[in-house]
C-alpha cells in the first residue's frame, strides 16, 4: 500500500511540475496537440490533400496524432524516469518503476482528456457525433501507451548503460512520425506498402483509433495481438535492463 | 540496529574500478548515537546514501529496524520549480504521514518566511538545508543520517539542530558522518572510521579518533 501513496504522491507532483501553479499550465497541456494538428491541417490545406471517403480533416488528423503524440511523449517521460528524478530517489520509498508507472498514468490520462476535449469541440462545431465504437478508441490508446512505456523503459535501461542513448533518441523515434499512419491511412497505400508498414507496432493503435472514431474506416490491417506482442516483449526487455543497471545508478 | 552484511560498493573510473566500500560487516547499535569519520573522499556519504537505501551497493544487503531518514544535509531531493510548501507535501504523503500536520511544523522549524510559498530555485543553500532539516524533524524517524548538517547554516540553526536532537534522544539516535571529530563529539558517544573500504567501530569517539589520527598520519594502513 506504500508504494500505492508513493505513486499517488509522483503523479501530483508531477502535475505541479509539468503544469505549474497556474491554469494556463493546463491549457498548454491542450494547446500543444492541437498547435500541431492545426499545422498539419493547414499544410495539408495549401497541398490541397483530403483525408480519404467521408473522414473531416480536423477528426482525421486528430485520430491520428493524438495517439502518436501519446506513444512518444510517454516513450520520452519513461525514458527520463530516472535521469530526470535522481534527486527523488534519494527517497528510499520512491523507487525508478514508481516514478515510470507515475508517468505513463500521467501522459496516459493528459491525452485521453485532450482527446475527449479536442474531439469533443470538433463534435459540437461540425454537429454530428460520429462515435462508431469507444471500445476500439480505448484500446487503441492503451496500446499507444504499452508500446511507448515498452520502448521507454528500453532507453531508460540503455541510459543507465551508456549517456549516447539519451542522444540518439530524437533521431531513432523520428521515422515512428511518418510512418505510423498520421498522413495515411493504411487502405490507402499499395499491397507492397501495406505489407510493409504493418510491421511498425505504433500504426496500429493509430489505425484503432480512427476506426473507432469512423464508421466508414477500413481497419482490416490493424492487428491487436501483434502490436500488443510488441508492447510486452519492449515491456520484458526493458523491465529486464532495469534489473541489471538498478545498481549503476548513482543518486547525487 | 542497523546491520551491514558483505556491503561493497565501487565506482567506474577512467582508471579502473574505484572501491569506495569493501565488504564492510558491522552491526550498529541504534540505541546511541554513532559518527562516522572518514577522510574526503573516503565513501562516507556513499555509505549513508546506502544505509537510507537511497542508492544500491554492489553487493550485499543492509537490515535496519525502525525508520531510518533520508541522508540529512543533501541539496537533491528537492524539486527546483516546486515550491517549499508542495516539496513539503510531496514527502508527507510518500512517508504516509498527515501532510498538514507535516507541513505546519516544517514551516515552524524551518522559519523561512514567505520563501516557504515560493519555488526552492529561488531558496539559498541555507534555506534549503532548514527546509530539509524542518521536514525531517517533522517526520518522525527513528534513525536519522546527517550528512554534516552542522557545516550549513548560521550559528543559530546550528544550535536548533542540535536542541531538536537532543529533544528527541529519547527515541531516536543519529549516525552522523564527518571529517571533523569536534563535529562528532557533539552529537556521538561512539564512532567508527571508514578507511581504505573497511568501517571499524570503536567504543569511544577519542579511540576512534586516535586511529583516524594515525591513518592521516600515515602511521597506520
Amino acid at each position: 500500500m506504500g508504494q500505492i501513496n508513493v505513486i499517488n504522491a509522483l503523479v501530483l507532483r508531477e502535475t505541479r511540475t509539468r503544469f505549474g501553479h497556474h491554469q494556463l499550465g493546463y491549457a498548454w497541456a491542450l494547446a500543444e496537440p492541437a498547435l500541431m494538428i492545426l499545422t498539419f491541417l493547414g499544410m495539408f490545406a495549401v497541398a490541397g490533400r483530403q483525408p480519404a471517403s467521408d473522414m473531416d480533416s480536423f477528426g482525421y488528423m486528430a485520430t491520428g496524432i493524438l495517439p502518436y503524440l501519446l506513444f512518444s511523449k510517454t516513450t520520452v517521460q519513461v525514458s527520463q524516469a530516472i535521469n530526470g528524478n535522481k534527486g527523488l530517489l534519494f527517497y528510499p520509498q520512491v523507487k525508478p518503476l514508481d516514478v515510470v508507472f507515475a508517468r505513463i498514468a500521467l501522459e496516459f490520462s493528459t491525452y485521453v482528456v485532450v482527446f475527449l476535449l479536442l474531439m469533443g469541440a470538433n463534435v459540437m462545431l461540425r454537429h454530428e457525433v460520429s462515435v462508431s465504437d469507444p471500445l476500439l478508441i480505448a484500446v487503441g490508446f492503451a496500446l499507444a501507451s504499452l508500446l511507448g512505456a515498452g520502448l521507454g523503459l528500453i532507453f531508460m535501461g540503455l541510459g543507465q548503460l551508456s549517456n549516447v542513448t539519451e542522444r540518439a533518441r530524437g533521431p531513432l523515434m523520428r521515422p515512428f512520425f511518418w510512418v505510423s499512419g498520421l498522413f495515411f491511412t493504411v487502405d490507402s497505400l499499395s499491397p507492397r506498402f501495406q505489407e510493409m508498414v504493418v510491421y511498425n507496432p505504433v500504426i496500429h493503435p493509430v489505425e484503432l483509433v480512427r476506426a473507432g472514431w469512423f464508421s466508414t474506416y477500413d481497419d482490416t490491417y490493424t492487428n491487436i495481438p501483434y502490436a500488443l506482442q510488441c508492447a510486452l516483449w519492449m515491456i520484458l526487455i526493458g523491465l529486464a535492463l532495469e534489473v541489471v543497471t538498478r545498481r549503476r545508478i548513482e543518486v547525487t | 540496529m542497523i546491520e551491514l552484511r558483505h556491503i561493497t560498493k565501487a565506482y567506474q573510473t577512467p582508471f579502473g574500478p574505484n572501491v569506495v566500500l569493501n565488504d564492510i560487516n558491522v552491526a550498529l547499535p541504534t540505541g546511541e548515537s554513532i559518527g562516522i569519520l572518514g577522510k574526503n573522499g573516503a565513501g562516507k556519504s556513499t555509505l549513508l546514501r546506502i544505509i537510507g537505501g537511497a542508492e544500491m551497493p554492489d553487493l550485499g544487503k543492509v537490515y535496519t529496524d525502525g525508520q531510518v531518514s533520508w541522508p540529512i544535509g543533501f541539496s537533491g531531493g528537492f524539486s527546483g520549480a516546486l515550491t517549499g510548501e508542495d516539496n513539503c507535501r510531496f514527502v508527507a504523503r510518500i512517508y504516509g504521514q498527515n501532510v498538514d500536520r507535516v507541513t505546519d511544523e516544517t514551516r515552524a522549524f524551518a522559519d523561512i518566511g514567505r520563501y516557504f510559498y515560493m519555488p526552492i530555485r529561488t531558496y539559498s543553500s541555507g534555506m534549503k538545508a532548514r527546509l530539509a532539516f524542518g521536514m525531517s524533524m517533522a517526520i518522525d524517524f527513528s534513525v536519522y543520517l546527517v550528512d554534516e548538517v552542522t557545516a550549513v547554516g548560521d550559528a543559530n540553526f546550528k544550535k536548533k539542530c542540535q536542541e531538536a536532537f537532543s529533544d528527541r534522544s529519547e527515541r531516536s539516535s543519529i549516525i552522523m558522518v564527518s571529517h571533523s571529530p569536534d563535529t562528532i563529539r557533539q552529537y556521538c558517544s561512539r564512532c567508527a572510521v571508514l578507511n581504505r573500504g573497511g568501517l571499524e567501530l570503536f567504543p569511544s569517539v577519542d579511540e576512534a579518533y586516535e586511529r583516524y589520527a594515525a591513518y592521516q598520519a600515515g602511521d597506520v594502513i
